[in-house]
């Protein structure tokens, strides 16, 4: 009787979430993904269970494998993690029963298994909706010292399949830390994990930006005596610098090119040029009165928002390349800068100085429209930074003393210090690296 | 160049007097035999005139105030005085605003100071410029007073 009722309950349940299903969940043609996130949607509700594995090594393995995921899966703000209810498997045969995922409101179900072959971990990760229909099942293997790596290439993949989006895993972020005494640029996971320092100029090395394609670094350092603008490339290490008098400051990449714009002075006015890779000057890109700085491109590369002068305090503009037509984007405020275009190329970030001398992230629409402002009563926020996949931003903030770097949701959601270092970190740059 | 000469004969006095009160004050006993006051006759060398100084900004400008108009006009005296020397103008900011911006600004005061200069006579060809935007700021505190001191052209000798 008693089990009667129970599958009863479950196949009310069962009915409920496929009536429901079709609200959420949307089929892409080939089944490889379903978009289940409309916009402005609530967290994806998944029962993450343990990684099952035979004691001993494969054991330490699953414990770390399960901190990674879950760590990854966390960070992204994008799911609300539940444990695997306690009847999830049939007490006799050991059989997943993923009805009891909807009884704790789950949505999706991930789990699986981690076994050695050869010595090397394999996990083997499974996924499903909260009707058992598969939506992913998928090995990962490597040494053991790729465990982590294996675990955020699942996380990866389970975000692509929920989403249809690129993910942050993967990527990289880079930033300035004086925490040898001099500002040298570092780079660190999207997570803040696995920090390497990339320059020792023993100087000022400020405003890193990597290349689209992940094979240059643009930075402004001074080495020399004053603040010239340096590009290495990283799969070489052969490094390159502008050499023009006066400042070479804040470059930012052009898609789908291998140049990147940059402030140079060496003609006046402080204006934006293109710079080339290999550190020639392409072309000039501005030319008005007073200083144009801080660009940032859209992601197809046919426009370029940027800070100017020109009509009194600083602004940020748009520029059409093609054509050199520029319009005024920003009229709240007196002080706006450090535009930041997003990958999904209809939203500009940007930092605002407001009268009570706070610095606030705002977001607006690239029309004008939509002005939001994400960061609220905490000291000075600033240079915020898209992840790559559009789902996260990085900036730093003096919210808690000195000058540290944050994250948080792309709507303002969520925001949480990204990585704990000596010194101060600021002008993180969120990177795709090869 | 007379007018320098003048400058130079007052600035030498000045310091002169202070340095004999300081003297006697710390000689009470002595009374006898006043020093005879020292001649008027300009010293031979080296010349010597009032120091470089720095000048001062308001937020977010990098136009002259008057003030720092007086003090442009102190350091050309000193270039023309030390004729073998360079001098390099440092732009600095303070700390409130964006890093990137204030490095265009600070750049842009430095500029301001170097055309101020020249406009009075400095030869340009011995005045080099470099911004520090906010990297270098004179006084570490985060209030109005210490604001005030990091907005300026630092000159330094070369």
């Amino acid at each position: 009787m008693r089990s009667t009722r129970s599958s009863f309950a479950a196949l009310c349940l069962t009915l409920m979430v496929m009536l429901l299903l079709p609200m959420t969940l949307r089929a892409e043609g080939t089944g490889e993904y379903i978009a289940i996130r409309k916009e402005g949607a609530s967290r994806i509700a998944i029962v993450l269970d343990n990684t099952a594995a035979k004691g001993g090594k494969q054991s330490e393995w699953a414990k770390s494998l399960d901190a990674t995921i879950k760590e990854g899966l966390d960070f992204t703000g994008l799911f609300n993690l539940l444990p695997a209810p306690l009847n999830i498997r049939n007490a006799q045969n050991g059989a997943l029963d993923l009805a009891t995922i909807a009884s704790v409101g789950g949505d999706i179900y991930a789990g699986g298994s981690v076994t050695k072959n050869s010595g090397k971990p394999v996990l083997e990760m499974y996924v499903s909706d909260a009707s058992g229909k598969e939506l992913l099942a998928r090995a990962y293997t490597g040494t053991e010292l790729q465990l982590r790596d294996m675990g955020l290439r699942f996380c990866a993949d389970l975000v692509e399949l929920l989403t249809g989006k690129r993910s942050v895993f993967g990527t990289k972020i880079v930033f300035v830390s004086n925490r040898t005494g001099f500002k040298e640029i570092y780079m660190c996971d999207f997570d803040g994990q696995n920090t390497v320092q990339l320059t020792n100029s023993r100087s000022i090395s400020l405003t890193p930006s990597v290349s689209p394609d992940g094979n240059y670094l643009a930075w402004t350092d001074y080495t020399s005596g004053r603040p010239d603008l340096y590009i290495k490339n990283l799969a070489t290490g052969q490094k390159v610098s502008v050499n023009k008098h006066g400042v070479s400051i804040s470059p930012a990449w052009r898609p789908g090119t291998n140049t990147c714009a940059t402030t140079l002075s060496y003609q006046g006015d402080q204006d934006l040029y293109l710079i080339r890779s290999d550190g020639s000057v392409e072309r000039r890109l501005t030319n008005g009165g007073g200083i144009d700085v801080s660009p940032s491109f859209s992601p197809d590369g046919s426009k370029m928002a940027f800070v100017s002068t020109r009509q009194g305090g600083p602004q940020i503009f748009i520029q059409d390349i093609g054509s050199g037509q520029t319009r005024r984007l920003t009229y709240s405020g007196t002080y706006n800068t450090q535009p930041s275009w997003s990958p999904s190329g209809n939203k500009i970030l940007y930092s605002s100085m407001q009268k009570n001398g706070e610095i606030n992230i705002f977001m607006i629409d690239v029309d004008g429209a939509g002005l939001l402002q994400l960061t609220n009563d905490s000291r000075n926020n600033e240079y915020p930074s898209w992840s790559p996949d559009g789902s996260m931003i990085v900036f730093s903030s003096t919210r808690d003393g000195r000058r540290k770097l944050y994250v948080m949701n792309a709507d303002g959601s969520n925001q949480r210090p990204l990585l704990k270092m000596e010194g101060e970190q600021q002008q993180p740059s969120w990177s795709v690296t090869k | 160049m007379t007018s320098i000469k003048k400058i130079t004969s007052r600035a030498l006095f000045v310091p002169a007097v202070l340095l004999l009160g300081a003297c006697c004050c710390s000689k009470p006993v002595k009374t006898a035999t006043p020093p005879p006051t020292p001649p008027s006759a300009p010293p031979a060398q080296p010349i010597a005139v009032q120091p470089l100084g720095d000048i001062f900004f308001d937020f977010d400008r990098s136009n002259l105030t008057p003030e720092a108009e007086a003090q442009l006009k102190t350091n050309a005296a000193w270039m023309v005085a030390n004729s073998a020397k360079s001098v390099v103008i440092e732009g600095h900011c303070d700390e409130r605003g964006t890093s990137e911006y204030n490095m265009a600004l600070g750049e842009r005061r430095a500029e301001s100071a170097k055309g101020g200069m020249a406009s009075i006579g400095a030869n340009p060809e011995r005045m080099s410029t470099v911004s520090y935007g906010e990297e270098k700021p004179f006084d570490p505190g985060h209030d109005e007073a210490a604001w005030a001191k990091n907005r300026r052209a630092h000159f330094v000798e070369k």
